[in-house]
């Protein structure tokens, strides 16, 4: 919304620069975004709220600024309408669309330039002249906020008005010289025969007024929002009536604004007017609420001292009716233009904003809230994400909006996701499912820049069938950075993954994770686990397989992915933990090498190691596994040392040696090794 | 036979100035200390001097014998620090240390700990709420009228699942944290202090200042005598907290439906001619939200207030698009 100084200057005597209006206006919730000298005039570009209608015009924001400068408004006066004997059709067909249309008939009358006051204040808006009748409504609008047009009234095939929904196949040529197609949800101000004009929205070509017009209709009517908003927002074509419209206008002014206009066409383009109607759907008029409040609550809500007599004038200035009922007790009546005023905390808006914000006191607040508890699920995540990235992994953050051909490229095999039904592109038209297409997009953009020493982490929500649920997903690419000293420790695989994946569950104290060999699509075989907790396949970690690389164009190194439910592990109740004795007698170690079958997995030889080590059996260290030439084809040797210790006596070598006897027993017995 | 004394000492001062290494050490040992070395002949020389001689020279090859073995002892000192001194490496100390590099979370959710940090010291609580929300939630129990705009297509994003508990709606993706707003009135009682952080999502093409998914953080402080005052008071604290003292703010009116009276809160570093940069919204909480949660109505009074994590962390660290944050370039991802 633009607004000139000048303009404002003949409705309130502003004694402020331009710089400091434009403050207090921002102040007063009237934002200004801009300042522009345009002829000597100072013009505003104001940014309104859409609560305040009232101020899309000139008059509405003088009389705002006088609220705010305690000044006196002086407004035009508007003669009444002209007695008239004859009437013109005018038909609301849509009563809901529209409800109430004034039409006044002024013939002979001439069209011709525009007197320079008026199309100084137009230009100073942006507004081009055209010639004195259009500028006249245009004047109008900007003055009063009413929008207002004008028909070529000889072009209105039986000189009828009717207001109706277009039928479909109707179309028209606006005013900015482009056929638009309408259908049955727009409303449209038609003849006889065709639309002239698409309603609050824009007249059409054909009916406008030229230097040939004579006779004129002036339109002045008042629009649903909501119906103006969608025909607007469906041709996308906005004008400075759709916007007023769209936001509500004062139906109280809709007559008004029609004399106001009259008076001026009649001044300055001769003419007379003939005829006139005003159709209405509801011949009675909406009655403001009255709204009662105290001094003490306007000044209890605001933490403020403000005196009654600075609290009558704010709100008289404002046009606001106030009857003190008794003594501090106000029964306040809002004008019609304000229909976003209905209780009190209106009305103590309306004040603190007049006064301005920066003027109110400020205060600490006493915050008492020890009723309520820590979020766990956050503690537990903020635990999770700083274990991993005590790892070395760097947290990422992706769109929550995947694709079916994302989806697709990563081998993805479970249910979908919950679609969108307005994406604003294809590429996001899907809530994820699964994080780990959108880790592979990461993984794709790294790798073309050149950076492939790649450790990454997501914790997001997937979304499927009204669910979301949190997940986790890691990646860390094999090559790694490397150790100068060491060059072979530059690269990692599936067991770097899994140790992290360890130390997520230790960081949160639980136990119990376990890999299961399992294939995924997405993975490659036999580089795959199913990782289980609690009874539960909680996710997948493996070596990302090279078709899904090739799939997403990702030409160079090897990657390991984990994704992992966590929905379960962040919404127990955090365990709290409690103090292990530290064992003050010696330990005994014993280095075990076995050669045993390769389908034997090291989970259970550990299992069978623990259950016969009783409780001496302090620590299980796993040291090496051998896959060489010295061991049969179908065996592999693994190493490791256990450590027996107790809690309460210094350990003879002979009970450490009967214990370990009957591990090695067992491990022979139970597994088939060979211990060597 | 007579020993010239002085003359020996002169021959041993020049001997063991060529001992540089064990074996001419040995070899110095060898000439003067050896069994038949000179001060051996010497000692088997005194049977043959006079009884005045005797004594005299005895005492000379005492002390020559005793300076001899001091200057073995030190030379053989000298020889073995040189030895070992040898064996040690020069390190070339400036070669990079070696460490594991530990990892980095996401400048997001860096804000939003800074943030929530903040406000937890000052008693608030950090509770979460879902992205998928019902249109109750998001809209009419803010007060946010049947056709407002922000509920068209255009401003939300609508999921194509029916919303289980209201008749031919449809689920949407929060469009604001707010809607955690109701939640948690509805879930605790007064007196609550609690700040929302979490993702929400808007139909915006993605430019450098718009993207379809980004963080907010809301706020609530709900209790029996909260006032305009305390709002400014405490946002005042928060962003003095965040931005550093120097900065100026200004509380400017403004209109939410869930809020009144409500507020956009404006900060600026510049001195003299200012530009002030828009931060958060904030206001009362309007009594048509109470009555939404199934408050008692003039019961409790409250203070909320939203802000953007992207916008708040692209003023604070210099990032000038906002893509940068969903992009995870490696490169920006170990900055911070």
């Amino acid at each position: 919304m633009k607004v000139s100084l000048n303009w404002l200057n003949e409705y309130v005597k502003i004694n402020l620069s331009a710089q400091e209006l434009s403050h207090r206006l921002t102040m007063a919730g009237l934002e200004v975004e801009s300042i522009d000298t345009v002829k000597g005039d100072k013009v505003f570009e104001l940014e309104i709220t859409p609560n305040r209608a009232d101020c899309l015009s000139i008059i509405g924001l003088a009389r705002e600024v006088s609220a705010m400068l305690n000044k006196s408004l002086k407004v035009p006066t508007i003669k009444k309408t002209p007695q008239v004997k004859n009437k013109i059709s005018i038909t609301i067909e849509d009563k809901k669309a529209c409800l109430q249309y004034v039409g006044f008939l002024v013939e002979n009358i001439t069209v011709g330039k525009t007197p320079t006051g008026m199309s100084n204040h137009l230009s100073s808006l942006g507004l081009r002249s055209i010639n004195n009748i259009v500028d006249i409504t245009n004047f109008c609008l900007m003055e009063l906020g009413q929008p207002l047009h004008a028909f070529d009234y000889d072009k209105l095939s039986g000189g009828k008005i009717i207001v109706r929904r277009a039928k479909k196949g109707e179309s028209i040529v606006t005013l900015d010289d482009v056929e638009r197609k309408l259908d049955p949800s727009i409303l449209v101000i038609a003849d006889a025969k065709r639309p002239v004009a698409i309603a609050g929205v824009m007249g059409g070509k054909d009916s406008q007024v030229t230097s040939q017009t004579k006779n004129i209709l002036l339109e002045s009517a008042y629009f649903d929002p909501i119906l103006i908003r969608h025909t607007s927002r469906k041709l996308a074509l906005s004008s400075d009536s759709s916007y007023r419209f769209e936001r509500g206008v004062d139906q109280q002014n809709v007559l008004p604004t029609a004399n106001r206009a009259l008076a001026l066409i009649l001044e300055n383009a001769k003419g007379k007017m003939v005829s006139f109607s005003d159709a209405r759907v509801s011949k009675k008029k909406a009655l403001q609420k009255n709204v009662s409040i105290t001094l003490d609550q306007i000044n209890s809500y605001l933490g403020a001292q403000i005196s009654s007599a600075k609290i009558k004038s704010i709100l008289t200035k404002l046009d606001f009716k106030l009857k003190e009922t008794k003594k501090n007790s106000y029964q306040i009546t809002p004008p019609s233009f304000r229909p976003d005023i209905k209780q009190e905390v209106d009305i103590i808006e309306e004040i603190a904003r007049i006064i301005g914000y920066d003027q109110l006191p400020e205060a600490l607040p006493l915050i008492n809230a020890t009723n309520m508890k820590e979020n766990v699920r956050r503690q537990k995540r903020n635990l999770l994400k700083r274990t991993l990235v005590g790892q070395g992994l760097k947290e990422i953050i992706t769109f929550a909006m995947v694709n079916q051909s994302m989806l697709d490229k990563s081998n993805y095999d479970g249910i979908k996701g919950i679609e969108v039904c307005n994406p604003i592109t294809q590429d996001h038209a899907m809530m994820r499912p699964s994080l780990f297409s959108s880790m592979m997009s990461v993984v794709q953009t790294n790798i073309n820049k050149g950076q492939r020493k790649l450790s990454f982490f997501e914790t997001g929500k997937t979304y499927t069938k009204n669910k979301e649920e949190e997940v986790l997903c890691l990646l860390i690419s094999e090559e790694t950075n490397s150790d100068w000293r060491d060059q072979k420790r530059g690269y990692r695989n599936y067991f770097d993954l899994t140790g992290k994946i360890n130390e997520i569950f230790d960081c949160l104290s639980l136990q119990g994770v376990t890999y299961e060999v399992k294939n995924y699509r997405n993975l490659e075989e036999g580089q795959s686990a199913q990782i289980n907790w609690d009874g539960k396949s909680i996710g997948f970690v493996g070596k990302v397989a090279g078709e899904v690389l090739n799939n997403w164009g990702i030409k160079a190194g090897r990657f390991y992915c984990a994704e992992i439910n966590v929905e379960n592990i962040l919404s127990r109740s955090l365990k709290e933990k409690s103090f292990v004795p530290l064992c003050e007698y010696p330990a005994v170690s014993r280095d075990v090498s076995i050669a045993v079958n390769k389908d034997v997995s090291f989970d259970k030889v550990k299992a069978v190691v623990v259950k016969n080590g009783t409780k001496l059996l302090s620590n299980f260290r796993f040291v090496e596994e051998y896959l060489g030439e010295k061991i049969e084809n179908d065996k592999r040797g693994l190493m490791f040392s256990v450590t027996y210790q107790s809690s309460n006596k210094t350990l003879r070598e002979e009970d450490v040696n009967v214990i370990h006897e009957k591990v090695l027993k067992a491990l022979v017995v139970d597994l088939d090794v060979i211990i060597r | 036979m007579t020993w010239n004394f002085s003359e020996i000492n002169q021959d041993v001062d020049k001997d063991i100035e060529s001992v540089v290494d064990q074996k001419t050490l040995e070899d110095f040992r060898i000439k003067y200390l050896g069994r038949k070395g000179l001060v051996q002949k010497i000692f088997a020389s005194l049977g043959t001097l006079s009884k005045e001689e005797k004594p005299i020279v005895g005492k000379d090859s005492n002390i020559l014998k005793n300076r001899l073995s001091s200057l073995l002892e030190q030379k053989q000192k000298e020889i073995a620090n040189k030895k070992s001194n040898a064996g040690k490496t020069k390190l070339d100390v400036s070669l990079p240390g070696v460490s594991f590099a530990s990892g980095h979370t996401h400048l997001i959710s860096q804000t939003i700990e800074e943030i929530c940090d903040i406000f937890e010291k000052l008693g608030f609580i950090v509770e979460e709420g879902p992205e998928i929300e019902t249109e109750h939630y998001n809209f009419s129990a803010l007060n946010i009228p049947a056709n407002h705009p922000s509920r068209d297509g255009f401003d939300t994003f609508y999921l194509n699942a029916p919303d289980p508990k209201e008749k031919g709606v449809n689920l949407l993706l929060r469009s604001h944290t707010s809607p955690g707003q109701i939640r948690i009135m509805e879930e605790h009682k007064p007196p609550l202090a609690v700040i929302i952080p979490g993702k929400v999502y808007r139909p915006d093409a993605v430019d450098a200042s718009h993207s379809f998914m980004f963080h907010q953080i809301e706020g609530l402080l709900i209790d029996k005598d909260i006032k305009f005052s305390h709002l400014k008071g405490l946002l005042s604290a928060f962003c003095k907290r965040l931005f550093g003292d120097k900065i100026e703010m200004r509380f400017r009116p403004h209109f939410f439906p869930f809020t009144e009276p409500s507020a956009e809160v404006d900060i600026s570093w510049a001195q003299g001619k200012k530009t002030w940069l828009e931060i958060m919204g904030c206001g009362l909480v309007h009594p048509a939200v109470f009555k939404a949660a199934g408050y008692p109505k003039g019961k409790y009074t409250g203070l909320a207030f939203g802000l953007g994590v992207e916008r708040i962390a692209m003023l604070k660290y210099g990032i000038k698009d906002i893509r940068t944050f969903y992009e995870n370039d490696d490169r920006f991802l170990k900055q911070f």
